[in-house]
């Protein structure tokens, strides 16, 4: 018996409303885009029917990182710029689990970028979600790599000297790079779609939500929350579709074919508008775990006889020889583990 | 090909032919002896010729069980051999090797690839030894050789059930070890938590031996927290997870690669010879069975965290063989029975009341014979009747074939034995006779429609035409089949002439059956060929089939009545088998006459509704679908969210939340608007960023500040 979508017993499954995923009372500033994305991610749960204590919401350190606390998942609130690496480790133990993770622009971009950047790279299929508010939150308003040039903060009085990074061209440069998109906070229908796109995508989905931060930047994004015109809608079969509610009102629309490279990396540079939709998707890169799938079971016995071959060959024995086995083995761990030495 | 002679005579002793057709009384002496039917005279000297056999039963894990040694022998020279003159020497050597080889194997020598290639190698000269080396090196497999004879289905079968089960066994203790060690998993995380896990006992245990006395474990386990009762697993559950692992690790169908067994604990085996042993086996294992699916599923829910003891306990209490899906019964072994050997002659009755039992049962019917005694009325029907019945019983898969055309159906072998039920093969392999080899006599009894080829594959598909098929028949279409056969007469002339190959040509291939033939004597001519006597019973002209002799001579064996009408019961078989694979269905033809007689009747009219103008297609206006918002009755003034755009910001919530509420997406909307003041609604408005609140007009006109308040909603009306 296997207990596939047919079998009788699958049948039981239970049914989730969006309190069933909520916990606690988010911290947040009242305005702040976070609120925004964390309804949808709620709304993502419920829809797909995820079990709770099958979904991981793995974060790193700042406001947005604060995340995993108000979903009723698992949750592991680690470090600054680690959320990834930690994710990965998740997954690649866990490959049944449902695996989020939550990080901002000051997490993701700044101290985790290079953790970033392998990530793409490894392809494992994680739901990725940048919260982008240009600023670090937690730390009181400082900059971050995202801010504009010019912002004034605790941390750049004088206002910033650099140009920011876009992270958009950033993710689209890496190699095995399979999923970007760029959502904004306050269109709740696109956020939605865009984070369904990504979590139905298998792969590293990275989703770069451009979120308001009402503390520290209560206007910066004023001009484009007035001016539907200013954002462009990528919309495209089998992509992004907007209902005609959200498409009387975003009228700047651009049929743009996701699996399109170039033209995704010449969006990505545009700034205004802000481009909004699934930039690019390719479901054949591999994923990292698959590749490294071993169908050698992992338990006590083969751990411990890995162990020890292992140790072995490291093994200086009385009289001053080694064994024979230790050099015959060569340096792969990897073969050592899990065989029978 | 040789080009054979036609004789006027051949030196017997003449018969009155007309007599001879009536009563199948020869003279004393009258009995031809070894010849040849005509027809089979280009394969003569078979082991000359390229063909599906001699076949290699390989042994390695990748690629298919079985294949031909001139279909590798091919792919081999594909592979290494230049095209044109520059591969000619290699292809030529390794030709030969392949000849050697199909030499040894018809000679009876048995063996694998590998041993015969190198004896073959070794007789050649020294330059060609390095491109025999060259080109095994290419070939990259190896295995028993297994020629045509009449074991052949039996080795086969076995060999390729042998696949197939080793491939069930390797899915099915992968996913047992998995399962195993993900519950031995969890039974230890709870031991490792409990307070005998945490005792310094235990701590010291799992310390290496040289460093226990380095710590003190008694210390240690003191600052070690204790599981409270609550994390720890509940009883009830730690005993189903026992209980399951247990079944995983005593389970008997599948032997564990380096498990020692204890006697009594000896791994199943699924190999029988004899229905009713068969039947008993599966049936005193249904409950071992059916306990092992049980943990399986249990072992997955429980894995999974899915186990829901309200639910679940009833379900399982209950579980029964008579749960079991076709699914769960196809991840075991199936029953493997060799019949019809010598040594074990079968009964129909027994092999049909196994079949509709329903139990997984590969039966392989070894027809060695298809006479019974030497009527040959009963010729075939014993051993052709119960694979049509097998066939009727509707959930079996049934092939029926020559041993000489295996190779030609292997995938269709492996598809009834990968069929999640019973299966029956029944293939006739008869021994070979001074006569022919055991390959041609197969094959002859193929040509001739004594053992015609056919599938019924209930995986294939819900109908008839999907489940039956004729495939592999030569000229399924046809009654008998034909070819041409070359010869040069008595002014040595060449001469071409179809001739059809009958039941009654294949009798004369039996030597057992020869006394229903005679020698037609010399100028000799109402004679008429075999198929058409079969068709119309005549009296003026006696049938004859075509036969050659040792020298190649040609020559016309008359034949006796009985083995005419043996022939016309052949073809009455013959017809009800087309009829099942779709040729000449008889349902079929006069629903068709049906149908063009009715199509004649209204064709005049037809052609009449045809001249008039044809009438315009109607446009159908399709309604265009647009997903309109959902619009809330409201009347002009009442104030309203567009709630589809809240982006949960919590602003609104929080300067009134019985006013603003959230509904199930978690999105704003007006929930009661006389449950704050106007001076919130604006506020509301004001601080929603992004100006979704609509305040509308006030719905308390005694509240104070109005004027100042409509004034500052104007601009989010
Ligand atoms: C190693 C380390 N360095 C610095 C910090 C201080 N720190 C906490 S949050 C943060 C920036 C967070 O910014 P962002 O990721 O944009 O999150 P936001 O608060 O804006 O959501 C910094 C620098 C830290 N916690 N750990
Ligand atoms: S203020 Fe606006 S965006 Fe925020 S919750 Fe209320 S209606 Fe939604």
């Amino acid at each position: 018996m296997t207990l596939e979508a047919d079998c009788p017993l699958k049948m039981y499954e239970e049914h989730h409303d969006l309190a069933d995923y909520q916990s606690g009372v988010p911290r947040w500033c009242s305005g702040c885009g976070d609120n925004a994305i964390l309804t949808a991610m709620q709304r993502l749960c419920r829809d797909h029917n995820l079990r709770p204590e099958k979904t991981a919401f793995i974060s790193g350190i700042g406001c947005s990182s604060r995340l995993p606390h108000y979903m009723r998942a698992y949750g592991f609130h680690s470090i600054h710029g680690r959320a990834l690496p930690v994710a990965e480790g998740v997954k690649m133990a866990r490959p049944d689990l449902d695996v989020f993770v939550v990080t901002g622009d000051g997490d993701c971009c700044s101290i985790g970028s290079a953790h970033w950047i392998h990530a793409l790279r490894y392809n494992m299929n994680l739901t990725v979600v940048l919260h982008d508010n240009h600023v670090y939150g937690l730390t009181k308003k400082q900059a971050s790599p995202t801010s504009p040039r010019g912002l004034k903060s605790n941390t750049t009085p004088r206002g910033a000297y650099l140009e920011a990074l876009n992270p958009l061209t950033v993710t689209l440069g890496v190699q095995n790079v399979s999923f970007v998109a760029q959502a904004v906070d306050w269109i709740p229908e696109t956020l939605y779609d865009i984070l369904d796109a990504a979590f139905r995508h298998r792969g590293l989905s990275f989703v770069r939500v451009i979120q308001r931060c009402s503390e520290f930047l209560p206007k910066l994004f004023d001009p484009w929350l007035r001016d539907p015109q200013k954002v462009q809608l990528l919309t495209h079969e089998g992509a992004l579709k907007p209902s005609a509610g959200l498409a009387a009102v975003y009228k700047n629309q651009l049929d743009h074919d996701p699996a399109d490279m170039n033209r995704a990396r010449e969006i990505a540079s545009l700034e205004d508008p802000i481009p909004v939709g699934i930039l690019y998707r390719n479901p054949d890169v591999p994923c990292y775990e698959d590749l490294r799938l071993s169908d050698k079971v992992r338990n006590a016995e083969t751990i411990r006889a890995g162990l020890e071959a292992e140790f072995d060959r490291f093994t200086v024995w009385p009289g001053g020889k080694r064994t024979q086995r230790g050099r015959a083995q060569g340096g792969n761990a990897d073969d050592a583990n899990g065989s029978d030495g | 090909m040789q080009t054979m002679r036609m004789e006027a005579t051949v030196d017997v002793q003449a018969v009155d032919p007309p007599v001879f057709y009536a009563t199948g009384k020869q003279p004393a002496g009258a009995a031809p002896a070894r010849l040849w039917p005509a027809a089979l005279a280009p394969y003569r000297d078979l082991a000359n010729l390229r063909f599906d056999f001699p076949l290699i039963l390989t042994s390695g894990k990748a690629g298919a069980p079985v294949i031909s040694l001139s279909d590798a022998v091919n792919a081999v020279l594909q592979e290494i051999a230049p095209p044109g003159r520059d591969g000619e020497t290699l292809r030529r050597t390794v030709l030969r090797i392949e000849r050697a080889v199909r030499k040894r194997a018809a000679g009876g020598a048995k063996g694998t690839l590998s041993e015969m290639w190198a004896a073959a190698a070794a007789n050649l000269e020294e330059a060609a030894r390095s491109e025999a080396q060259k080109a095994w090196a290419a070939l990259g497999l190896d295995g028993t050789v297994l020629d045509c004879h009449q074991g052949t289905a039996a080795i086969l079968m076995a060999h390729l059930w042998s696949a197939a089960q080793n491939e069930k066994a390797r899915q099915f203790l992968a996913t047992a070890a998995k399962l195993s060690a993900a519950l031995s998993g969890i039974l230890r995380a709870d031991y490792l938590r409990s307070a005998e896990g945490r005792s310094p006992q235990s701590l010291q245990a799992a310390m290496g031996g040289a460093l226990q006395s380095l710590f003190d474990f008694s210390e240690m386990s003191a600052l070690l927290p204790k599981a409270t009762a609550r994390d720890a697993l509940p009883e009830s559950r730690r005993r189903r997870l026992a209980w399951a692992l247990a079944v995983l690790e005593q389970q008997r169908f599948f032997a564990v690669p380096g498990k020692a067994h204890a006697p009594a604990n000896e791994p199943y085996g699924f190999r029988f010879d004899n229905c009713g042993e068969a039947l008993a086996a599966y049936r005193a294992r249904l409950p071992e069975l059916t306990e092992l699916v049980k943990a399986m599923a249990v072992a997955e829910l429980e894995i999974d965290g899915a186990y829901n003891e309200g639910r679940h306990d009833a379900y399982f209490s209950g579980f029964d063989a008579g749960s079991l899906r076709a699914e769960d019964r196809a991840r075991f072994p199936d029953y493997l029975l060799v019949l019809g050997d010598e040594s074990e002659p079968f009964d129909n009755t027994g092999v049909l009341a196994v079949l509709s039992s329903g139990i997984p049962l590969k039966i392989v019917l070894n027809v060695g014979d298809l006479a019974t005694g030497d009527d040959p009325a009963a010729l075939g029907v014993r051993s052709t009747d119960i694979a049509t019945l097998a066939a009727a019983l509707g959930n079996v898969f049934v092939l029926q074939s020559a041993g000489s055309n295996l190779y030609a159906l292997h995938e269709r072998l492996s598809r009834g034995l990968a069929f999640a039920g019973p299966a029956l093969f029944s293939v006739y392999a008869p021994p070979a006779t001074a006569h022919l080899p055991a390959y041609l006599a197969a094959a002859a009894a193929m040509q001739s429609r004594a053992f015609p080829a056919f599938t019924y594959d209930p995986g294939a598909g819900s109908d008839l035409a999907s489940r039956f098929s004729l495939e592999n028949n030569p000229q399924p279409e046809a009654d008998w089949t034909t070819s041409v056969l070359e010869y040069a007469d008595g002014d040595l002339q060449r001469v071409r002439q179809e001739v059809a190959f009958t039941f009654v040509d294949f009798l004369a291939c039996d030597p057992r059956q020869l006394h229903h033939f005679a020698v037609a004597p010399a100028g000799y001519d109402r004679l008429a060929p075999a198929a058409e006597a079969i068709g119309v019973p005549s009296r003026s002209a006696v049938p004859f089939v075509a036969v050659s002799d040792a020298d190649n001579r040609l020559a016309r064996l008359i034949a006796d009545e009985r083995a005419v009408d043996a022939a016309r019961r052949c073809l009455e078989k013959w017809h009800r088998l087309q009829e099942l694979g779709g040729v000449h269905n008889s349902h079929a033809e006069r629903l068709l006459e049906r149908e063009r007689k009715a199509w004649e009747e209204r064709a005049p009219q037809a052609s009449a509704a045809e001249a008039a103008p044809p009438s315009a297609p109607v446009a159908v206006a399709e309604a265009p679908v647009t997903e309109a918002p959902a619009e809330v009755e409201r009347a002009p003034g009442d104030a309203f969210i567009e709630t589809p755009r809240c982006s949960s910001c919590n602003e609104c919530t929080q300067i009134n939340s019985r006013m603003f509420a959230y509904n199930g997406d978690k999105q704003a909307y007006i929930a009661d608007v006389k449950a704050g003041s106007f001076a919130q609604l604006v506020e509301a408005a004001e601080n929603c960023q992004i100006g979704i609140i609509h305040p509308g007009k006030p719905v308390n006109l005694a509240e104070s500040g109005l004027e100042a308040l409509i004034e500052r909603a104007g601009p989010f009306q």
